[in-house]
């Protein structure tokens, strides 16, 4: 299906978001997405257009290389979750406001559940589940489970990483700059009061 | 928990076990028992490594969606899936609902797909036509209760129960000199479960295994048993981790029986998470409360008369109960409660069903009560207490917490402060049952020295996997460690839903009996090595020992060579004498508001809270931080919004359905009682009793600050500038 094309994966997938909105709405417009469709909106907008069927996506995930055959619909969250069995971020509320599925792609936190898949090749992407070696815990989960800023944990991982962002950001925070960076993020557990304690006892967090 | 609840403590008396309770009572000097013990599973939810259902990838799996009503009230005029089976990975389908079926609120679940992805499944579900002719509906109670409504529910649309009465009404009222008349009214909220409600079912020929986010494993194995129709022996239940319940999973549900049917259909694994939408409308949510509220008070402050009508939804045909008047002694009251129904999801158990809303309803009308007989709000609830008990302590906590708060520098209601910046106290008292009673577990010892404990609880975040590690290690004189604690699986001896704030006090008692009989086992073969009675030995710091001589004894893993080849494996279960029922508890609160935009900011809150033995200090100091923050969301964010033409909710979701973020948190102080009377009532449970109160004391300190009574949650910013608006209007507020 694919045409043929000499350029490296990422590039030749490399979607923006404005480009994939772009070619979705003309999409929509057909009676239906036929390749022929996506050519002709492809000749109409000058996006690169790819599906509607599954592509090719390959991402660069806390430090390896995952290959996988998905729809371009796929969000970074779902992909690693149900594709790549990575199911250590969380999908809670699916649509941008939790925090659960937080993520560092490229140096900065996203909500994955709200990220496409295809739109974040190339880019390095760090989740909850690269922080660990082994079984040493990154000084961040360390000071999570010392303080018990957890309960059900459904929301730690997004928490965790967007600690790990706000060190990294600032490694000896202040109370508002902690408040601030980790307003992102929900927990209904109530765990808050000692996710603070932790982010503001966390030592040896470098400026990432 | 319905599995004991039928025994009524009538079980047959068992001498051996009253003998192991009662030399297994809980220990005077405990080792480890009301330390801050680490949560176990701490590391594995930090590192993303726990499994929760959602996790759970199974080989081949598929996933299934269900096909919902979008109309509150509507007949099912056809169901054609011709399309979705045509679409692009589709494995199977099921009508849940026939054609003629009524459907009672939106998202009352119709019809299930299947398909290899989830993006498939979703597709496919669209693509079901589900034909509806829709029917006159009701998204409030004031459209329910009008006069000239139809009849929407078989039996009528609202339920009246009997009244309840205690002393003279006339006779109260002719004593009181002031009284207060008001209608006082809390709202609709959802429990919000960030793992939304779900599971993973794989049958194996006959015998199904189902990954469930539940709190309650053993529950809701019967469900399935009972839903399928098929043996018990074939069902088995695992809950390893799970994303939050606060009372709304104890059952298969409807998605769990449609998932176990397309697994079987499909013949492969299906996943069937629920999405946020369908969490909202179909999974639960606490009743709403109103009432009609005439009280009186004595020219000396004590009450003397409490007369209420009162009304509350708790959706499509369900309860919506509450205790009226809250704790407060009037001598002389009546109350009469009215069920009414609407076209929404039905209520499920909430955190403390039914107490956040009669403290609020009762705590409001103290403080305006003890305003008209000018008496400071303490003062005047301490005034009107029951008689003190151990459960019943909230003169003595009034106290304790007035004089940490600073409470003497509360000013009378209205701040007096120019600006918009408006400051308040307030306070509430709350109480609660726990308890916990059935519960059973087996220990096994191996000669290696292993330990593990097993018992068919399920931990919802409270720190059950912990408690489980703690009492054992404490029994057996081991550090934490050393035990390794096996739950959430309904292959483990029957143990209760967690509900209630019965978990600890139902599964504690038979982890400590199981395991001092495990050491009574140990000990018998450790005697003759010695040359002691097997009764004359103990564990404590890794040793077996006699009693009062650490010495002459063998160290754990000594001991433990003695075992032989086949491994101690005893069980035991539940006894009386090791745990208790009934909490009291108070809390403070200080706020600001500003009288310009109506924003209401938590500065501090304080609560003083016993709950009997504390069994780890640092997860109990957690629940207390959670139920806090619970209800500082129900006192100012959420609120199921329905549509009053449509009946449809407009918030189903997590960024118009407000909850509270970092931002909002406030101090909290947290005066955990821990006292040789407390001690001696055993374990009793902590989840729920601190959640009840805070939205009274926050309401309360609101009115304090600002010098208007809102009557009604939640405080959003539009009823506190509507209610000072009226003030300056001259109105009664």
């Amino acid at each position: 299906m694919a045409p043929t094309d000499d350029r490296p994966e990422h590039e030749r997938f490399s979607v923006s978001r404005r480009d994939f909105l772009k070619t979705a709405g003309v999409g929509s417009l057909a009676t239906a997405v036929t390749a022929a469709g996506a050519a002709e909106a492809e000749a109409q907008t000058g996006a690169k257009v790819v599906g509607p069927g599954d592509v090719p996506v390959s991402l660069m995930v806390n430090g390896k290389r995952v290959d996988l055959q998905i729809e371009p619909r796929v969000t970074l969250l779902d992909a690693l979750r149900n594709r790549a069995d990575l199911t250590g971020n969380k999908r809670v509320c699916d649509r941008g406001t939790c925090g659960a599925c937080t993520m560092i792609v490229d140096g900065r936190t996203l909500y994955a559940c709200s990220t496409l898949a295809i739109d974040v090749q190339g880019k390095p992407i760090r989740t909850v589940d690269g922080l660990a070696t082994g079984n040493t815990l990154h000084p961040v989960q360390q000071a999570f489970a010392d303080h018990d800023s957890l309960m059900c944990g459904f929301c730690t991982p997004g928490f965790v990483v967007a600690t790990v962002a706000l060190l990294e950001k600032y490694p000896n925070p202040t109370r508002d700059q902690a408040r601030h960076e980790l307003d992102g993020n929900i927990c209904r557990c109530g765990t808050f009061v000692r996710i603070m304690e932790a982010a503001l006892a966390t030592k040896g967090v470098t400026r990432g | 928990m319905a599995e004991f609840q039928g025994r009524g403590g009538q079980a047959p008396p068992n001498p051996e076990l009253a003998d192991l309770a009662k030399r297994y009572a809980w220990p005077e000097k405990p080792a480890l028992i009301s330390t801050r013990v680490k949560r176990l599973d701490g590391p594995d939810k930090v590192s993303g490594r726990a499994k929760y259902t959602y996790d759970i990838n199974r080989p081949g799996m598929i996933y299934g969606k269900i096909v919902r009503s979008p109309h509150p009230h509507a007949r099912i005029v056809s169901i054609d899936m011709s399309a979705a089976e045509k679409s692009p990975g589709f494995k199977t389908a099921l009508s849940y609902k026939e054609a003629g079926a009524v459907v009672m609120y939106q998202g009352d679940p119709v019809a299930a797909v299947a398909a290899d992805t989830e993006e498939h499944a979703l597709d496919a579900a669209r693509l079901v036509r589900v034909r509806y002719e829709q029917l006159p509906h009701f998204a409030n109670v004031d459209q329910a209760m009008a006069q000239n409504a139809p009849v929407v529910f078989p039996g009528g649309n609202t339920k009246v129960g009997a009244a309840e009465e205690q002393g003279n009404l006339d006779e109260g009222f002719k004593q009181a000199a002031q009284i207060v008349e008001a209608t006082y009214s809390t709202h609709v909220i959802t429990h919000v479960c960030l793992e939304t409600h779900g599971t993973v079912c794989e049958w194996d020929g006959d015998k199904l295994t189902a990954w469930v986010s539940t709190q309650a494993v053993h529950g809701t194995k019967d469900g399935f048993v009972k839903g399928l129709d098929i043996p018990a022996a074939n069902v088995r239940v695992i809950t390893q981790y799970m994303g939050g319940g606060f009372g709304s999973k104890f059952s298969p549900d409807a998605q769990g029986l449609i998932c176990a049917k397309l697994a079987k259909q499909a013949q492969r694994p299906v996943k069937l998470m629920l999405d946020r939408k369908e969490e909202h409308l179909d999974t639960g949510n606490r009743p709403s409360a109103f009432a009609h509220i005439r009280a009186g008070v004595s020219a000396e402050g004590r009450l003397t008369a409490f007369d209420a009508q009162s009304w509350g939804t708790g959706g499509a045909g369900a309860t919506s109960g509450f205790p009226l008047p809250y704790i407060y002694d009037f001598p002389n009251r009546r109350r009469t409660h009215k069920d009414v129904y609407i076209n929404a999801g039905q209520q499920r158990a909430m955190r403390a069903p039914g107490h956040p809303q009669g403290c609020f309803l009762t705590e409001i009308l103290m403080d305006e009560l003890a305003d008209r007989v000018k008496m400071d709000p303490v003062a005047f609830r301490m005034k009107n207490l029951p008689p003190a008990a151990p459960n019943a302590a909230w003169g003595e906590y009034f106290e304790i917490g007035a004089k940490a708060f600073g409470w003497d520098k509360r000013h009378p209601t209205g701040d007096p402060t120019p600006g918009p910046i408006k400051t308040g106290f307030g306070t509430s008292a709350h109480r609660w049952g726990g308890g916990g009673r059935g519960s059973k577990a087996q220990c096994d010892i191996s000669s290696d020295g292993s330990v593990v404990m097993k018992c068919g609880t399920q931990d919802l975040g409270t720190g059950t996997r912990t408690l489980v590690a703690i009492v054992t290690a404490e029994t057996l004189g081991l550090p934490v460690s050393a035990v390794h604690p096996e739950i959430g699986d309904s292959i483990y001896p029957l143990s209760g839903g967690s509900g209630g704030s019965t978990t600890a006090a139902s599964m504690t008692p038979a982890i400590r009996l199981t395991a001092g009989k495990a050491l009574d086992a140990l000990a018998a073969k450790v005697a003759p090595h010695l040359g002691v009675e097997a009764s004359t030995l103990t564990a404590s710091n890794g040793r077996v020992h006699v009693v009062g001589n650490p010495s002459k004894g063998l160290a754990w893993k000594d001991a433990c060579k003695l075992i032989g080849t086949e491994p101690i494996s005893v069980a035991s279960e539940w006894a009386e004498g090791l745990s208790s029922t009934g909490t009291s508890g108070v809390q403070f609160t200080e706020v600001t508001v500003d009288i310009e935009t109506g924003i209401v900011k938590v500065k501090r809150i304080l609560t003083v809270q016993d709950c009997g033995l504390i069994v780890d200090r640092l997860t109990s100091e957690s629940q207390i931080h959670g139920g806090i923050i619970g209800a500082l969301n129900f006192a100012l964010f959420e609120d199921r919004i329905l549509d009053r033409n449509t009946g449809q909710m407009v918030n189903p979701n997590m960024e118009w359905y407000l909850i509270a973020g970092m931002s909002d948190i406030p101090q909290i102080d947290i005066h955990l009682v821990d006292t040789p009377v407390q001690r001696a009532r055993g374990v009793i449970g902590i989840g729920e009793p601190p959640t009840v109160s805070t939205a009274a004391a926050i309401a309360n300190a609101v009115r304090n600050a600002t010098g208007v009574t809102i009557r009604s949650l939640p405080l959003q910013p539009y009823k506190i500038l509507q209610a000072l608006e009226e003030q300056r209007a001259g109105g009664t507020n």
